[in-house]
């Protein structure tokens, strides 16, 4: 059957200057500039973000632990195509999500996986993706007041701001604190 | 500032609170039915960030009218009859297709970019501060709707032809938003608010640029003089009809 969606993007925010971006799931959009809009509506719509990162997901090479100890780390040595950087993402618990790790240069997927293997570890590492850096589209400094500020400062579109929820409690006899 | 200025200038800023409240209703009816899941979330947050700028107008006119800011803006929103209602007609048309709504939200934010940008230097403190913030959030709205009016416009045939059809209707309408009023002048003339023919002609520059990239044709009509903004379509009493249906389910009730 034909895929009729649009194609689809991984999301990644960071939620603080010091963090590293973490992946918060997947946008559909028409192309990279729509996705980071569309990141920007569907994930950012009430915690804190400075910044978000999209990247198409047919773009993302990935490689599991248990792939790993299948077939072993990939060569390093196979060099098909052109040197270039590569962002290296790490899932380090079945629970957590993709986290930025760094950079690597590498010639394709596979050999970017090994040289990161080398660089941040394998240990504790479940699922590796690593995407060319020229592949990502970020927000840019100058787009962060009007990106993210209107989360930040309007309450209502916070579902606690509207008080019918402790009234339901109320109406049950549920003291809040159980909740 | 004296008491007839104080009075214009809320007039003033209720006119802008209900260009922004209906637009806000329309784009909310589009929360469950618009075509991409991702594009109904991103359409319900510009309802949203619409929806407080009303607010903040509100507040302002309330604070101007030594009326309470808490709760006057309620008041203007669910007790006013439709008639009362200063918004211009191109927000309270009903949504027509995709490429009517998108057009018309992207009318609206250039129509906020420059306004906004004058309002940013207006002798008020409070309004001034008031338009710095609320620029900054309209950016994304325009950078959105503008990507989308881009992409329609160039896309195929089909979409080309829905957008020019909704131009043809809309650019006509979007004039009103720059409409004279004999107060409106004299708030001009205290550095109250920007000079209406200098909005007129910044949008102008600004959508006819952005448009024509777009294959679209501006059609004629700048200098047809628009109607003044008491003037309504039927189909502002309806939407005002249903927005206010529960509050006055039961007046006073606490929610």
């Amino acid at each position: 059957m034909t895929d009729t969606q649009w194609p689809r993007f991984q999301v990644f925010h960071q939620e603080q200057p010091d963090r590293p971006h973490t992946n918060v799931g997947a946008v559909h959009a028409p192309d990279a500039e729509l996705a980071l809009q569309n990141a920007r509506d569907v994930f950012v719509r009430r915690p804190d973000c400075v910044s978000l990162w999209v990247a198409p997901a047919d773009q993302i090479f990935s490689l599991t632990a248990e792939e790993i100890a299948r077939s072993g780390v990939p060569p390093t040595s196979t060099a098909e195509g052109e040197l270039q950087p590569y962002l290296v993402f790490i899932k380090r618990s079945q629970v957590g999500s993709h986290e930025h790790a760094g950079a690597v240069s590498a010639t394709s997927g596979p050999t970017a996986v090994a040289e990161a293997a080398s660089r941040f570890g394998k240990a504790e590492a479940l699922v590796w993706w690593v995407v060319p850096e020229r592949m990502i589209h970020r927000s840019e400094a100058d787009q962060v007041g009007s990106l993210f500020g209107p989360a930040k400062d309007k309450p209502y579109r916070d579902q606690a701001f509207y008080h019918t929820t402790t009234l339901m409690r109320r109406i049950r006899g549920r003291p809040r604190e159980e909740a | 500032m004296k008491a007839e200025l104080r009075e214009s200038l809320a007039n003033y800023l209720i006119a802008l609170g209900d260009d922004e409240l209906i637009l806000a209703h329309r784009d909310s009816e589009w929360a469950g039915h618009a075509p991409i899941l991702e594009e109904d979330i991103a359409f319900a947050n510009l309802a949203l960030d619409e929806l407080g700028h009303a607010s903040a107008w509100y507040r302002l006119a309330a604070e101007l009218l030594d009326e309470d800011p808490d709760r006057h803006p309620d008041q203007l929103v669910f007790w006013r009859p439709a008639a009362e209602f200063r918004n211009v007609r191109m927000v309270e048309l009903p949504n027509g297709d995709w490429a009517f709504s998108m057009l018309r939200q992207y009318l609206f934010d250039a129509s906020e970019q420059v306004r906004l940008s004058g309002l940013a230097h207006s002798e008020h403190p409070g309004l001034a501060q008031a338009a710095v913030k609320i620029r900054t959030e309209e950016l994304y709205h325009l950078r959105h709707t503008s990507a989308w009016v881009r992409r329609l416009g160039l896309g195929t045939q089909q979409s080309n032809r829905k957008m020019q059809a909704a131009l043809d209707l809309l650019h006509p309408n979007a004039l009103q938003l720059f409409a004279e009023s004999v107060s409106e002048l004299e708030l001009a003339q205290a550095g109250l608010v920007p000079r209406f023919d200098g909005l007129l002609s910044a949008w102008v520059a600004l959508v006819t640029g952005d448009l024509t990239g777009c294959n679209l044709r501006i059609p004629d009509g700048i200098s047809s003089k628009p109607a003044g903004r008491h003037e309504h379509t039927p189909h502002l009493e309806l939407l005002v009809t249903e927005m206010q249906e529960v509050a006055r389910l039961e007046a006073g009730a606490a929610w």
